[in-house]
């Protein structure tokens, strides 16, 4: 069970990366008065602690030790494309990880383990990593400033 | 109740060109969606049940006149690459359609099949809405340019 904790523990810490990204970005957005995409990257963080929390609960179950430290160093993002591409790239990174967790809890037949992972993976997926193809699919087709208008 | 060969023929040609509107209506809304453009696909998926509901009317009244309605027949989809050609090819389909329910609506008002003409004329009515907000689209895409208008369709 240890590399299974250890892949966990992995993986939460692109969770929490995640929060502390989506929260920073969220907040400039705010503070730009970009409020649509306020709201949507703060609801990104509120998912993301919803996955750390299960990495935590399961670890706990496990018998081992979550590590709330490490964390992924945070991209040197200063506009909203950077910012939504830098996001896209995390959530890329973090989908591979959660596959090779994915490919190790099925050889270790921690099947529990493994159906929360593949919920985080859809979650990531589908809800998050689409939605942020789509908005930098849509700045290059509006343009940059009609986007931003348009997340007013 | 037997209906007349000719009437029957004009109805199935008319499924057809249904059929064809459902699936090419279906894969542009779903293409929008897959861009963003939520409006867009709202409206066009909204064509597509409409198109199927009209379909559903004229099996009915196929069936009611002893005929067999033919779903094996599609025509050609005109599938876009980008939403301006997208819209353009929905407003073709929507035209070529419009002349398929005339005829057909003659070829009933010829052969006295006024139940067969009035339902035809219904769903041409629908019909004109949609080939008018496809013209409103394709003309506001000219005034005010396509950014702008994919702009409003988030």
């Amino acid at each position: 069970m240890s590399n299974i904790i250890k892949a966990l523990n992995g993986l939460l810490a692109w969770e929490l990366t995640s929060i502390d990204q989506y929260t920073q970005h969220s907040e400039y957005y705010e503070d730009w008065g970009f409020s649509k995409l306020y709201e949507r990257i703060s609801h990104e963080a509120e998912d993301e602690r919803g996955h750390a929390k299960m990495l935590i609960e399961r670890i706990l179950l496990l018998g081992g030790k979550p590590d709330l430290e490490t964390r992924h160093p945070l991209p040197d993002a200063d506009t909203v494309p950077e910012m939504l591409a830098a996001d896209l790239e995390l959530e890329r990174k973090n989908a591979t990880e959660l596959k090779e967790a994915i490919t190790l809890c099925e050889q270790a037949h921690d099947f529990v383990s493994r159906d929360m992972l593949v919920q985080i993976l859809k979650d990531t997926e589908e809800d998050h990593a689409y939605w942020l193809r789509q908005q930098l699919q849509l700045i290059s087709r509006l343009g940059v400033e009609r986007y931003l208008q348009a997340m007013m | 109740m037997r209906g007349n060969s000719t009437v029957l023929a004009a109805l199935n040609k008319v499924l057809t060109r249904k059929l064809t509107a459902i699936n090419q209506y279906f894969l542009h809304a779903r293409m929008f969606k897959n861009w963003g453009f939520s409006e867009l696909n709202s409206r066009i998926y909204k064509a597509s049940i409409q198109e199927m509901k009209h379909a559903d009317d004229v099996i009915e009244r196929i069936l009611l006149l002893d005929g067999l309605p033919n779903l094996q027949e599609l025509g050609k989809l005109y599938i876009g690459e980008e939403p301006k050609e997208m819209l353009r090819l929905d407003d073709k389909l929507q035209s070529e359609d419009i002349r398929y329910i005339r005829d057909a609506i003659s070829t009933c008002e010829a052969e006295k099949d006024f139940v067969s003409r009035h339902m035809l004329a219904e769903i041409l009515e629908q019909q004109e809405d949609h080939q008018d907000w496809l013209d409103t689209q394709c003309s506001l895409i000219d005034t005010i340019g396509i950014e702008n208008y994919l702009q409003r369709q988030l």
